[in-house]
């Protein structure tokens, strides 16, 4: 499903020094696994996330999604593929102030070419278990419930790909562990996860670890079945 | 992103910091309204100036021609003209000049007594020929006009006007009646319908016709013109007319090349036109100073809508990461910045043409609606929107959404 070949970024200080954040990393996800990427802050593993994402490109390398290389696509045909074959989780939630849970959740199919389905909306967040919530707005949310809402929206559009960037980092172990849970859920009903940390524990929900130090890939280790 | 889906998410955002929708709105507003109401007030000040331009001349195909190089303002009259223009110069115009249909005589004087019984007024006194009521689009209410044959003898008859007959005849019909102008006798064929006021406020009604040849022979004992007033065939060419009765005069009046004219000759379209000129450059300074609050109102909406992208760059980063290109978020805030500006014009155009309105009512003016003032108006606002927005909108979609979303 994703495979990354050689794939390096460089960027440029202020003063126009160059600085590689990731640095001819080559690794292949199959459809359906759930990766951590771990590494202590600046080993770019949240670099290696936004490639994946699309949200940043590649200075060289190859990144194929899909057996599709997208590594050199558009704006537009970023967007498109965000939009569609991927779901964001981040670490500050990043729900729109004065905006209902709903609405957020419904914000990615604005950006979709079909119509806006309240409906579909309701059923992503009866999904994470708020459908009793819709109509609340993000302030009067828990931590919990505010990262529940921002998955919600990351699926609306049914992607197949779930990136996670420190999901649980804003979050106490209780509610932390109830959003690893949902992930590993979903992950169960057959979505690819790469979730991104420096918690060995939130590491230990998936089935594989790669750890990055200084931009490069360290290690690469199946976890399946040593703690669950 | 579709345009109608924008604009319900422009309305939605606005509509969640009203405060600063309302501080956005506002220099557009005052802006627009101001323009509206200027050129609606300037509209009928103006249709108002030739409302009332045309009540004192009449008609607009005519050149007036007067004694003396004028030096004299006002109405002239037999004790303020020089005896330069003769009735024979009116004739010469006449048969003479080619674009002059024909010609109106006038000897006038202000302040004489006429008496009706023990009633005594002191209206204008006008001389005129038979055809001086129609260029003066004069209308007789009762009775009749002075005609060719009271002109041709001599005849002591008078029409009086609307202020005349109420001064003198308050409680009775004129016509048939017997008064006394400076002591000679006069009877009363017909009665002018009123005219009002002239652009100076004074009434055009206080005055008496009589036939110019009973004037000139009977009653004053002058034989020169106060005015005369020649009807054109081509009022286009009135410049002409002007320059061939000015050679004609000349040329009569036996005037050195070197010699000022004697006369006056005032063409009442290049007046009007003259007028309603220094009427549209007052309003296009006005003009311009509206839109130059609107521009300031303007440049108000670009530095809300900047502070906005800066308070914002996680909400685009949010959107950007689940699908909104680039352009999507240019559209989104230049969307937001029209809608701002064209509710804010939209709210300028109903203040300033209720303001406009109101005042005109008030003063009893013309209601001046503009429409194309009121559609240039709603144009500029969205015109503005989207020009001030541009540099907001361009800065929000180059916000970079990674940095955006890790803040």
């Amino acid at each position: 499903m994703i495979e990354l070949r050689d794939v390096s970024k460089v960027y440029r200080r202020g003063d126009g020094t160059p600085v590689a954040a990731v640095q001819a990393v080559s690794l292949t996800i199959r459809g359906g696994e759930f990766v951590t990427i771990r590494g202590a802050s600046g080993s770019g593993k949240s670099t290696v996330l936004n490639i994946l994402g699309c949200l940043d490109t590649p200075t060289s390398g190859t990144y194929l999604l899909g057996g599709e290389d997208v590594s050199q696509y558009s704006d537009r045909q970023r967007s498109a593929i965000r939009n569609r074959r991927i779901g964001f989780v981040f670490q500050s939630f990043n729900l729109l102030p004065r905006t209902t849970a709903a609405e957020n959740v419904e914000i990615p199919m604005v950006y979709g070419g079909g119509r806006v389905d309240r409906r579909k909306a309701s059923a992503a967040l009866e999904r994470v278990g708020l459908g009793a919530r819709a109509d609340h707005f993000a302030t009067e949310l828990s931590g919990g419930e505010q990262q529940r809402v921002a998955i919600a929206r990351a699926l609306i559009n049914d992607p197949a790909l779930l990136l996670a960037d420190e999901p649980t980092g804003n979050l106490d172990t209780t509610a932390g562990d109830s959003i690893m849970r949902l992930l590993t859920d979903l992950h169960r009903e057959g979505r690819t996860i790469v979730l991104v940390t420096h918690d060995e524990r939130v590491a230990s929900f998936a089935d594989r670890e790669l750890l990055l130090r200084d931009g490069a890939l360290a290690s690469d280790r199946q976890l399946t079945g040593v703690t669950r | 992103m579709t345009l109608g889906r924008a604009l319900r998410m422009a309305l939605r955002t606005l509509g969640r910091d009203r405060l600063r929708a309302v501080f956005m709105m506002l220099g557009v507003t005052v802006g627009v309204a101001s323009l509206t109401a200027l050129a609606s007030v300037g509209e009928s000040t103006r249709q108002e100036t030739m409302r009332r331009f045309k009540r004192m001349v009449g008609t607009f195909d005519t050149v007036i021609v007067r004694p003396g190089a004028g030096r004299t303002r006002g109405m002239p009259s037999l004790t303020t003209v020089e005896p330069t223009l003769k009735f024979e110069d009116a004739r010469a115009i006449a048969s003479e000049v080619a674009n002059v249909r024909r010609v109106a005589e006038v000897q006038n004087a202000f302040d004489i007594d006429v008496k009706y019984r023990e009633k005594t007024a002191s209206p204008a006194v006008f001389g005129v020929s038979s055809n001086w009521t129609e260029l003066r689009d004069d209308e007789v209410a009762d009775g009749r006009g002075i005609s060719d044959e009271d002109v041709r003898s001599l005849a002591r008859v008078a029409v009086v006007g609307a202020d005349v007959k109420a001064a003198l005849f308050p409680d009775e019909n004129p016509v048939g009646r017997t008064l006394r102008i400076a002591d000679v006798p006069f009877q009363v064929v017909g009665v002018l319908a009123p005219r009002g006021a002239a652009p100076s406020g004074g009434s055009l009604d206080n005055l008496l016709l009589i036939p110019v040849s009973t004037a000139s022979k009977r009653l004053f004992n002058r034989d020169f013109l106060t005015l005369l007033i020649a009807q054109l065939r081509d009022p286009e060419r009135g410049d002409q007319a002007v320059t061939a009765i000015a050679a004609l005069l000349r040329e009569r009046h036996r005037l050195a090349p070197s010699a000022q004219d004697d006369f006056t000759i005032t063409n009442p379209r290049a007046a009007m036109a003259r007028v309603t000129e220094v009427g549209s450059t007052l309003s296009k300074v006005l003009k311009g100073v509206g839109l130059l609050a609107t521009a300031v109102g303007g440049v108000v909406i670009m530095s809300l809508m900047l502070v906005a992208v800066s308070e914002r760059r996680k909400e685009i980063g949010v959107r950007r990461s689940v699908g909104a290109t680039k352009r999507d978020v240019l559209v989104q805030f230049l969307i937001e910045a029209a809608t701002v500006s064209a509710l804010g014009g939209v709210i300028g155009i109903v203040i300033g043409v209720g303001s406009s309105t109101i005042a005109a009512i008030a003063q009893q003016l013309p209601t001046g609606l503009v429409w194309t003032a009121i559609g240039g108006a709603a144009a500029v606002s969205v015109t503005v929107g989207v020009v001030f927005g541009l540099h907001p909108a361009w800065r929000a979609s180059n916000v970079d959404p990674i940095a955006a979303l890790r803040s």
